[in-house]
């Protein structure tokens, strides 16, 4: 997934600090499609989703007079979403309920689908709307900042300076967190393909 | 059988990106963050509203940099008046008073030899002259008797028991 073009986000950015609250917009029709699937895959619930994205553009209008460029707009609210997320699933706590849609039909002719159905024995062997439902549930089991670093750098496609811009942790962080949480979602789907009833 | 490997987690993941919200979803969800703001903004008190226009108006202009030199020295002449008057107000303070009220007692002592020849009294103030009415002060004060005294007896004016 490639970045917005950071010049254009600036001219935005400006014309929304003096006064001009079409140019917000822009930003939020450029945007919302991004931060949903960054918030969606870290709390896996439509509706909190669609709350916290609110939020998550309210709280940018407001505090967006005191931006002041040191960072891209880009990393500064996906700072803003990470962070409120984090915030909205620590008071959560482990009470969730799986809301995960079942995958567009898209998906069909995704290069990487027919790759994995194709070539990947495992995947093959199992059913893969299955194999979906239980990813998601291993991807709850993960902690709340496994799980943004794994649905940022995999989901989102970004790289890992700019999670560890994101999070404000270091690379190394960043990358530890990943290893972990590959090897525990790994862990997870071969349980299951081992005992694919439970 | 193969295990998962890490390339497959990750292409599984990917697919993720498939998975998408209701249809019509984004088209609703700018009209939505509107009615939330104009929401907000009438659940609101006026003194909040107000609160954050002049935060903003202040983010716009970089009051805070602007302000900071004449805070700094506004700061700086506030704490001089304050240790000026600490140290006017201390031990030797009531010397000064003294000796600033003394020319105007000393003139008023001398109206009996003020002459219209002589009209201003510069040889009045004299170091002599000031131990005088100080002098005359002091005794003053010392003859005078109190204006209240406290009876010995207490006085009643009931009239006394008599058996």
């Amino acid at each position: 997934m490639e970045q917005p073009r950071s010049d254009e986000d600036k001219q935005l950015v400006s014309r929304t600090q003096a006064g001009d609250a079409s140019a917000f917009d822009e930003l939020v029709v450029k945007y919302t499609p991004r931060l949903y699937g960054l918030v969606y895959n870290m709390t896996s619930n439509h509706e909190d989703t669609n709350d916290l994205l609110q939020d998550v553009f309210s709280k940018a209008y407001k505090s967006i007079g005191g931006f002041r460029g040191k960072s891209s707009f880009y990393t500064w609210i996906h700072s803003i979403a990470v962070n409120m997320t984090l915030n909205f699933l620590k008071k959560r706590g482990r009470r969730f309920h799986l809301s995960l849609d079942d995958m567009d039909a898209s998906v069909q002719n995704d290069k990487e689908f027919l790759e994995l159905t194709a070539t990947s024995s495992p995947v093959r062997e199992a059913d893969l709307s299955e194999l979906q439902r239980r990813l998601n549930e291993a991807m709850m089991k993960l902690s709340d900042e496994h799980r943004a670093v794994v649905t940022m750098f995999h989901i989102q496609g970004m790289p890992h300076a700019e999670i560890s811009k994101i999070l404000r942790v270091s690379e190394g962080t960043v990358r530890s967190r990943l290893f972990y949480a590959n090897r525990q979602l790994q862990n997870y789907l071969d349980e299951f393909r081992k005992n694919p009833v439970s | 059988m193969n295990e998962f490997n890490e390339n497959d987690i990750g292409k599984l993941l990917r697919l993720k990106r498939h998975e998408q919200p209701p249809p019509g979803y984004f088209d609703n969800f700018l009209h939505e963050f509107h009615r939330r703001q104009r929401d907000e903004l009438l659940r609101e008190p006026v003194w909040r509203i107000c609160l954050q226009r002049a935060q903003d108006f202040m983010f716009r202009l970089n009051v805070p940099v602007l302000t900071s030199y004449p805070a700094a020295i506004t700061a700086v002449l506030i704490c001089a008046a304050v240790i000026s008057l600490k140290v006017y107000q201390g031990p030797g303070g009531m010397n000064v008073a003294v000796q600033s009220q003394t020319p105007v007692v000393a003139t008023a002592a001398q109206d009996a030899a003020w002459s219209l020849s002589a009209p201003v009294a510069t040889s009045d103030l004299s170091p002599k002259l000031l131990r005088n009415v100080n002098y005359s002060s002091h005794t003053h004060r010392a003859a005078t008797p109190p204006r209240y005294v406290l009876d010995s007896t207490p006085v009643s004016y009931e009239a006394a028991f008599r058996f």
